[in-house]
């Protein structure tokens, strides 16, 4: 019963997901957007539990004096703060100028932005190891990355031609190779989705 | 004041940047608070923007069907009682279910059929020899392609070299994802030393 | 001079009595009505949910022909023939069609019953008059049971599924099913041995999607086969999620695979923990877990995003044997330059199944294989239709999303 009922509700509500799609009758389309709406708040209650874990794991950091338990004391301290000046005035604590906005403009989205820019230099070294024309595929790797980079700098006369080129590249075969990708993507996540559906998959729903 | 925010901001920049050179108790202070005001920026957005609309204001004009979502979250929380805990499981099954259900059609059709209707082209096109080796290069190019993500026969002879062939193709398109964001991410480190060099020390207009 | 002058005064006079009967006679033919539409048609919208009337009709013959002034169509409405009518929307010249749709909540202002007779006329007009057509109706509105269109996805869907379940069956009575080796899937013993000599822990990242991801999905089927392999080494792996309920499943996921291994006792809830749903924090806490932990093997498998390097790169210079996967395109360049295998697109989705090498996840793959190679002999056989001009075959694949 443990297990057969979690499978049994994967199965009737992955095959009602699939009707759905052939049905455009309102009724099925209200049953679609409860159901969706249901995973929402399934989501927004599991948000708790993973505020549970965050916390649990800092605090037992801290109370064991676990190596660098002090940047546990940070955790707390800014997941904390954030809440608090997040609801203490109602739905207007969020507001632009509120306490809680000015700490996501000056502490959140400047180290956001800078994580994104660590980006360019794990570029350049991702390509530096990976560009050696060692072999076929390495050098056509390179050899393509190199005409596609090139093609917003002016390089004289050679210019006209790289941009023919790397736009012949983007459109003709770029566009291929992706299309068997996609295509196998789809086929497989396809059959996955069948598997979980008839309970073939199911090692996600654990044992006891 | 906003002073104050620039100096946090440019220190904060700064921490972060450090974890180039190597890990240090200034990035591990950074990446400590950036996790704790994180979660705790989600946990009250989701809360103002999703909670309060999608489950309280519904029940509230009441939609009680919304209840039967709010039953199956808090189905999820028991997952903190170890003795009922497997009660939760049904609420997963619920999600990998509907989930499973939604795109079961969603990738058959956009990454399916409608891909292969895209791909159904004319080999010849009259008095247009360019469009005629485009039109050709993408037919062969996503033939071998799906060559070579065949799982049911080694490569070997002359199916190898198809999928010799669609690996190559592979290579093309990814030196090509490659080259094509490798500006977008330089732009995004001129964007922060602006703010450094313009914005914080004031060296830069 | 003054004979000159007078002249000049005469033809003007007489102009300005020529051009004003001249401007009020054109200023008639402005304010004259169009031809009226003709053919006005009121029907059910097809394949929706019951809350649409289409209405057509013939253009008008001032429309692009005639005097050509009409600038728009009108649409009006009534609930009787004789009724009051209320202008429902507007079409510019040319067109010919209208979609008459309403919300389907009863306290919405603009809701659409459904089985509720409509009247309607077209209305043509110009920049100073209009006139109307005759009254079409009346017209109903109700829903369909099956979207007419979605047919061609409907017979795929039905193969589809008729495949998978016919070599799963295969599958049971024993037959052998032969798949050729990935590099990445041979990798994974390596991987988690080299761990194991080494007393390092083992990350596994889920990546960035949620439960309602199937990349996220996939790749939790996955992580039970590598935390029955760790079990069974008895090494540590940590998974570190961005999702709560992911976190939840990871957690039966892991406990699952330590059953199956024979080592319950060894499962350690903590290690699947979870750090916060903001992305590149979520980075920064991983980044620095690979750094502390010295994790010798990584393994990204799921859904990822511009993060992709930024995880892979660290992995590299913590030393990390690294093995990747995403059904990400615009990642999968990142992932192949970075890391030392890489399992790419549907790669990701037969993982499971090479991992637990099951009859019934292979005869999955095997369906698979065969949708393939229909789809490729499609492709070669739309292609000939497409070169020879034969429009049946190539409507055959005309899908409606």
């Amino acid at each position: 019963m443990r297990r057969q009922l979690p499978i049994l509700i994967v199965f009737v509500s992955g095959i009602f997901m699939i009707i759905q799609y052939f049905i455009p009758h309102e009724s099925f389309e209200f049953i679609y957007e409860y159901a969706m709406d249901w995973i929402i708040i399934i989501g927004i209650f599991a948000m708790l539990l993973g505020l549970w874990s965050l916390t649990r794991a800092s605090v037992s950091k801290v109370q064991t004096k676990a190596p660098g338990w002090g940047y546990s004391v940070m955790t707390l301290a800014g997941l904390v703060a954030m809440i608090f000046l997040g609801v203490y005035k109602g739905n207007q604590s969020i507001a632009e100028g509120t306490s809680f906005m000015d700490i996501f403009w000056n502490i959140y989205t400047p180290i956001q932005a800078t994580m994104f820019a660590l980006l360019a230099f794990y570029i350049a070294s991702a390509a530096y190891r990976a560009f050696r024309a060692r072999t076929v595929m390495s050098t056509i790797l390179l050899v393509t990355a190199l005409v596609i980079m090139l093609r917003l700098i002016p390089l004289g006369p050679l210019s006209g031609i790289n941009q023919t080129l790397a736009s012949w590249i983007l459109t003709v075969p770029n566009m291929a190779a992706k299309r068997a990708i996609w295509i196998g993507i789809g086929l497989g996540a396809t059959a996955t989705c069948l598997k979980i559906i008839f309970g073939i998959e199911r090692a996600y729903m654990g044992k006891d | 004041m906003e002073t104050i925010g620039i100096w946090i901001a440019a220190l904060l920049t700064l921490g972060i940047f450090s974890f180039l050179y190597k890990d240090n108790p200034f990035y591990k202070f950074c990446e400590s608070l950036f996790v704790g005001v994180s979660a705790g920026y989600w946990f009250v957005t989701t809360f103002w923007q999703v909670f309060m609309p999608k489950l309280a204001d519904n029940l509230v004009a009441g939609r009680f069907y919304y209840i039967i979502g709010a039953i199956f979250g808090v189905m999820m929380l028991l997952r903190l009682i170890p003795k009922i805990g497997w009660i939760s499981r049904w609420s997963l099954a619920l999600v990998v279910g509907t989930t499973a259900g939604l795109y079961f059609t969603r990738y058959l059709v956009s990454n399916g059929m409608v891909q292969v209707q895209y791909t159904i082209i004319s080999l010849y096109v009259k008095g247009n020899l360019s469009q005629t080796i485009g039109n050709l290069v993408i037919v062969i190019g996503t033939f071998s392609g799906l060559i070579y993500f065949f799982f049911s026969k080694e490569h070997k002879g002359a199916f190898g070299g198809l999928a010799k062939l669609g690996i190559w193709f592979l290579m093309l398109s990814f030196g090509a994802s490659f080259g094509y964001t490798v500006m977008s991410r330089m732009s995004l480190l001129i964007g922060r030393m602006d703010f450094l060099l313009g914005t914080w020390l004031g060296l830069i207009r | 001079m003054r004979k000159k002058n007078l002249k000049i005064f005469l033809i003007l006079t007489f102009f300005c009595f020529l051009i004003l009967p001249l401007s009020q006679i054109l200023a008639q033919v402005d304010t004259l009505p169009p031809a009226t539409p003709t053919e006005v048609r009121a029907g059910d919208t097809p394949n929706d949910n019951g809350h649409s009337i289409t209405v057509t009709w013939k253009l008008s013959a001032d429309d692009g022909a005639g005097r050509k002034d009409v600038v728009a169509y009108e649409i009006l409405r009534s609930e009787s023939p004789a009724g009051e009518f209320v202008v429902r929307g507007m079409v510019p010249a040319g067109n010919n069609t209208y979609q008459d749709r309403g919300a389907k909540e009863k306290e919405d202002k603009n809701y659409f019953p459904p089985h509720h007779d409509f009247y309607y006329k077209v209305r043509a007009k110009t920049l100073k008059s209009y006139s109307e057509s005759e009254v079409a109706g009346p017209a109903t509105a109700y829903g369909q049971w099956f979207h007419i269109g979605k047919l061609p996805v409907f017979v795929g869907t039905l193969a589809f599924t008729i495949m998978v379940l016919t070599f799963i069956g295969l599958a049971r009575k024993g037959k052998e099913l032969y798949v050729r080796p990935l590099a990445g899937i041979d990798a994974v013993d390596d991987a988690i041995g080299r761990a194991t000599e080494m007393g390092r822990p083992i990350l596994y990242i889920l990546g960035l999607g949620t439960a309602a991801d199937i990349a996220t999905i996939a790749s939790l089927t996955i992580l039970n086969r590598i935390a029955k392999k760790t079990a069974e080494h008895k090494t540590k792996i940590i998974v570190p999620c961005m999702d709560p309920i992911v976190m939840s499943v990871a957690q039966e996921t892991v406990k699952a695979g330590y059953l199956d291994a024979g080592r319950p006792d060894m499962y350690q809830e903590e290690n699947i923990f979870y750090i916060t749903s903001m992305q590149f924090a979520y980075v920064a806490a991983v980044n620095g877990i690979m750094l502390r932990e010295k994790t010798a093997t990584n393994f990204y498998l799921g859904k990822f995003y511009a993060e992709s390097l930024i995880l892979a790169e660290t992995g590299s210079v913590a030393g990390s044997i690294q093995i990747s996967g995403t059904d990400e395109i615009a990642q999968i360049p990142f992932f192949v330059a970075a890391t030392d295998f890489t399992l790419i697109g549907e790669e990701l989705y037969a993982a499971s199944a090479y991992l637990g090498r099951e009859p019934l996840l292979l005869g999955a793959l095997k369906a698979q294989d065969l949708a393939k190679a229909i789809v490729m002999i499609s492709l070669a056989l739309g292609a000939f239709a497409a070169s020879f001009h034969l429009d049946f075959f190539l409507r055959l694949f005309s899908v409606q999303m």
